[in-house]
């Protein structure tokens, strides 16, 4: 009973952490929203108005406390831009994020592995060499510059011309498919050097323990090597790359492939939200953040117990 | 051997798995893009930008006022194809009748016009549009609830408006001004003429709005929209939104003529086959929000799009030749091509308010000052901002009334755009300004590559002139929502910003440099010069006339002796759009309306 409380407390302090700095930066730092709202020849009068009407006259204290207060009771408010609920917002535009990311998340963290593993298998040979070069060469291109790149090659008349450029008219598995495509292979090749490298770091490390030596010893082929000791001594890490993860490609999205490829999700609604300032939105994504992540933490470390019996 | 096949597969597998998702996505699905019967003609149309609300109101930018104009009803609109825009009947039934001192319009509307069908209407069925419906829709502009960017168009114009606001916003009481004086009659009185009022009417802002609903949706009224308009709305969402007919929009035969058909010019766009057709063309609209401009440009080429706005990035694959602008020959046979003056212009303003730059106590210092400013502005290369930022189709017209308006003065002496390097180090050392003395200039902009451009490209420019490189600094700010609070609060010293005009008349530019309008209203360069404020005052109550468009040069040309502002230039859009499509489209803020004339002709009926 102590271990759940002391976990909720922990979240609950990071949760109050979070959302405070972000509120300090959403404040002091980010857009006043009050000229944008505003028509033109304002006077002081009309922009004391707008300014009462988001609240910006209220005490900076009052304001972070009724911030929480909300939170906690999940009153999201309205979009200060569009009046539209957050709530329905979020409702609307998490799922297609969800839908867009976990492709390209799943794949690249499968392909990262793989390759990982393969590299870690033929350390210094040139199987690891071409997988590191490659990884780092995936790394050093931009992503806009491969988003464009695939557009051009895959979805134009100078290219392929296969797949839609943008858009996401999706009603059944072929049109996902027939959409998400592209997107899932920016994803994976921006990804796949970064998990590649690090997964291969991860079992690199883990095939120099003394455990594996005995097993060698032992007789075990190198396939049961790597699958059955390597891999599965290394789940930890693994857990925690792909838990932490989660809340940004449910919540946060991907501002880039969003925005190029016209897809209505949670990324360009916050990205929108924070060049414009509409505090409502911004604040309910970062608290759900924020909430997701310390949720999260509570399940990785349930999960660390589950593949690991010395975690206590 | 064994060993080797476990390895393979385990590398292989993924990639195998991979090529499958391919090869099943590569087969394109059936496309079911739309709700509507298999016969829709759809029109796509692409955006360089977004709004964040549809709510008439809030219809402050182009995109805004483009769905606005779409989905609601305003009484008057623009000639689909005049040039110069002229103004037409919409709901309204005639062009207003003016009593003889123009202070009192009335204004019919037109009979059997209905709402759409909306559950915020008993049994969901659309009522009929009232006179009250306008009269309700102008008064939310004054409500504080309605968050109004529109409110200054009549503000301090209707007789009672303001005091209705002051008094709390009681729908329930009348305005003296604003008067239904019956179901199709609304009588509107103003404080003094204001000749501009019909174009205000033919504005998103003035949209005809249905109570009920706005009661009944809050604040997610400026998502569910509930009008009039040819289209009502099938989706919105932050990538683009889907319009599809109103069924029960009026139907009255298109008319070439009474459009302001130009055989001369229009004659290649295939709209006589439209003569008699009742709009809207289209069943179905898809606007696309991209912002960005190669995925704009890479779904057009796809065939994805029937309408793009041409990145100035893509000019040169677009362009055979400048001047006058043309497409090369392999673009010609896909697609017409469209060069469009915008109506507005781009100009660097001092702060009049800064004693470095602009006013002073000391008439010797604010003679120095204004010697200072006309250096700087003949230092000024404007063909090179041109060439650098426009492509070189921009057209560059010396102060403030773009060529787009009636006033403008084709004619007029272009020196003050002329650059003139020994005039303007000249004009320094006339006046004791040599690099010591100089003041920091402290030049503004919203964070982005372009801007930085610019504002170095300005440097380069007056490093000509001996201006140390080191006394012009820029101060820059995160978003153009930050950059407009610094210039409206006059903490800027040298502020540029892009003027879309409201309406097409050369008084929406003048308002600009009027006096009572300095910061935080329009007039950003803070100018108070009494004999231009007399004359604007003057001329604000006149219709247009040579003797306004006399008033008007002749404050031009008070702006540019003052050397108040680096101005102009209007830039030109290239406007590409199918062959196939029947239209002319327009990218300008009165140019909504032509989504209702868009024909996606027959090969527009079905997805590509």
């Amino acid at each position: 009973m102590q271990y759940p409380l002391r976990k909720a407390f922990h979240g609950l302090l990071l949760v109050l952490g979070v959302t405070f700095i972000s509120f300090v930066l959403m404040v002091w730092f980010g857009p006043d929203q009050t000229y944008t709202l505003l028509g033109k020849n304002a006077t002081a009068e009309q922009i004391a108005e707008v300014r009462h009407e988001l609240g910006y006259d209220q005490p900076f204290l009052r304001r972070y406390l009724d911030y929480v207060a909300d939170l906690f009771t999940l009153r999201l408010g309205a979009s200060n831009a569009s009046g539209e609920q957050v709530s329905r917002i979020l409702a609307r535009t998490a799922p297609v994020s969800l839908a867009l990311m976990l492709p390209g998340f799943v794949l690249g963290n499968l392909m990262g592995i793989a390759l990982g593993l393969a590299a870690a298998r033929r350390r210094g040979q040139w199987t690891d060499r071409l997988i590191s070069g490659l990884s780092v060469t995936g790394m050093s291109i931009s992503f806009l510059v491969i988003i464009i790149a695939l557009q051009v090659l895959l979805s134009t008349p100078y290219g392929l011309n296969l797949f839609p450029v943008r858009g996401w008219q999706v009603t059944d598995l072929p049109s996902y498919l027939w959409h998400v495509t592209v997107p899932t292979l920016s994803l994976v090749l921006v990804t796949l050097g970064y998990n590649t490298r690090f997964y291969r770091a991860v079992f690199v490390e883990e095939a120099s323990r003394d455990h594996i030596r005995t097993a060698r010893a032992f007789g075990a082929s190198p396939a049961v090597l790597m699958w059955k000791h390597v891999l599965k001594n290394s789940l930890v890490p693994i857990i925690t790359r792909v838990m932490f993860s989660i809340p940004l490609v449910v919540i946060s999205g991907s501002l880039l492939i969003e925005s190029y490829f016209g897809i209505p999700g949670v990324g360009k609604v916050a990205f929108d939200a924070i060049t414009s300032g509409d505090q409502p939105v911004l604040k309910a994504v970062v608290g759900l953040t924020a909430v997701a992540f310390v949720l999260i933490q509570i399940a990785t470390d349930l999960l660390y117990r589950l593949v690991d019996p010395r975690v206590a | 051997m064994s060993r080797v096949w476990t390895n393979r597969r385990f590398f292989w597998q993924p990639v195998a798995l991979l090529a499958v998702a391919l090869a099943v996505a590569g087969c394109k699905p059936e496309p079911e893009r739309n709700d509507g019967p298999a016969t829709d003609r759809i029109y796509r149309h692409a955006m360089d930008g977004a709004p964040s609300s549809l709510d008439p109101a809030h219809a402050s930018n182009i995109y805004a006022n483009f769905l606005a104009v779409n989905l609601y009803d305003t009484l008057y609109r623009y000639k689909y194809l005049a040039r110069p825009y002229r103004l037409e009947p919409n709901l309204a039934e005639g062009l207003p009748q003016v009593s003889a001192d123009g202070l009192i319009y009335t204004i019919r509307i037109k009979p059997g016009v209905y709402f759409v069908d909306d559950p915020a209407f008993p049994e969901g069925q659309g009522r009929a549009v009232r006179a009250a419906d306008f009269i309700y829709s102008i008064k939310r502009h004054f409500d504080p609830a309605t968050r109004s960017q529109g409110a200054w168009l009549w503000q301090g114009r209707i007789v009672g408006l303001d005091e209705w606001k002051d008094n709390g916003a009681d729908y329930d009481e009348e305005v003296p001004g604003l008067r239904a004086l019956d179901d199709r009659t609304i009588q509107i009185q103003l404080i003094a003429p204001f000749p501009q009022l019909t174009h205000t009417l033919a504005q998103g802002y003035s949209a005809v709005v249905p109570r009920e609903a706005v009661v009944a949706y809050g604040q997610e009224f400026a998502v569910r929209p509930v009008g009039s308009g040819p289209f009502r709305l099938q989706s919105f969402h932050s990538s683009g939104a889907v319009l599809i007919r109103n069924q029960g929009f009026r139907r009255e035969p298109f008319s070439l003529e009474a459009e302001g058909f130009d055989p001369a010019l229009q004659e290649e766009l295939g709209l006589e086959a439209l003569a008699d057709r009742a709009p809207p063309f289209a069943d179905r609209i898809e606007v696309e929000f991209i912002a960005e401009d190669a995925a704009r440009w890479n779904a057009f080429i796809a065939g994805e799009l029937d309408f793009i706005k041409v990145p100035v990035s893509q000019f040169d694959q677009v362009l055979a030749t400048r001047d006058p602008p043309t497409l090369l020959p392999e673009l010609a046979q896909r697609y017409r091509l469209g060069a469009s003056l915008e109506s507005g212009f781009v100009h660097t303003d001092f702060n009049m308010d800064d004693r470095r730059i602009g006013y002073h106590p000391d008439p010797d210092q604010q003679a120095r000052n204004r010697a200072l400013r006309c250096a700087i502005i003949k230092a000024f290369d404007w063909p090179k901002r041109n060439e650098v930022f426009y492509y070189g189709i921009g057209k560059v017209f010396p102060g403030i009334i773009p060529p787009l308006t009636a006033e403008f003065d084709a004619h007029g002496d272009s020196s003050p755009v002329r650059r003139d390097l020994d005039g303007a180090r000249d004009l320094l050392s006339r006046n004791g300004w040599h690099g010591g003395n100089l003041p920091v200039l402290e030049y503004g902009f919203p964070s982005s590559v372009t801007e930085r451009q610019m504002f170095e490209q300005f440097r380069s420019f007056m490093a000509d002139i001996g201006y140390p490189a080191e006394k012009i600094r820029p101060l820059t700010y995160a978003t153009y929502g930050d950059y407009a609070r610094a210039y409206l609060n006059r903490e800027v010293m040298l502020t540029t910003t892009g003027w879309t005009m409201d309406y097409p008349d050369a008084e929406n530019t003048m308002q600009l440099f009027f006096g009572p309008n300095a910061s935080p209203g329009t007039n950003s360069a803070n100018y108070d010069n009494e004999e231009f404020n007399r004359l604007y005052r003057a001329s604000a109550s006149m219709q247009p006339s040579p003797m306004r468009t006399a008033m008007y040069r002749n404050m031009n040309r008070m702006v540019i002796d003052d050397c108040v502002t680096i101005s102009g230039i209007s830039r030109t859009m290239i406007l590409l759009w199918k062959r196939d499509r029947a239209m002319l489209p327009d990218r300008s803020f009165v140019g909504g309306f032509f989504f209702r004339f868009a024909d996606p002709g027959p090969s527009g009926s079905e997805a590509e």
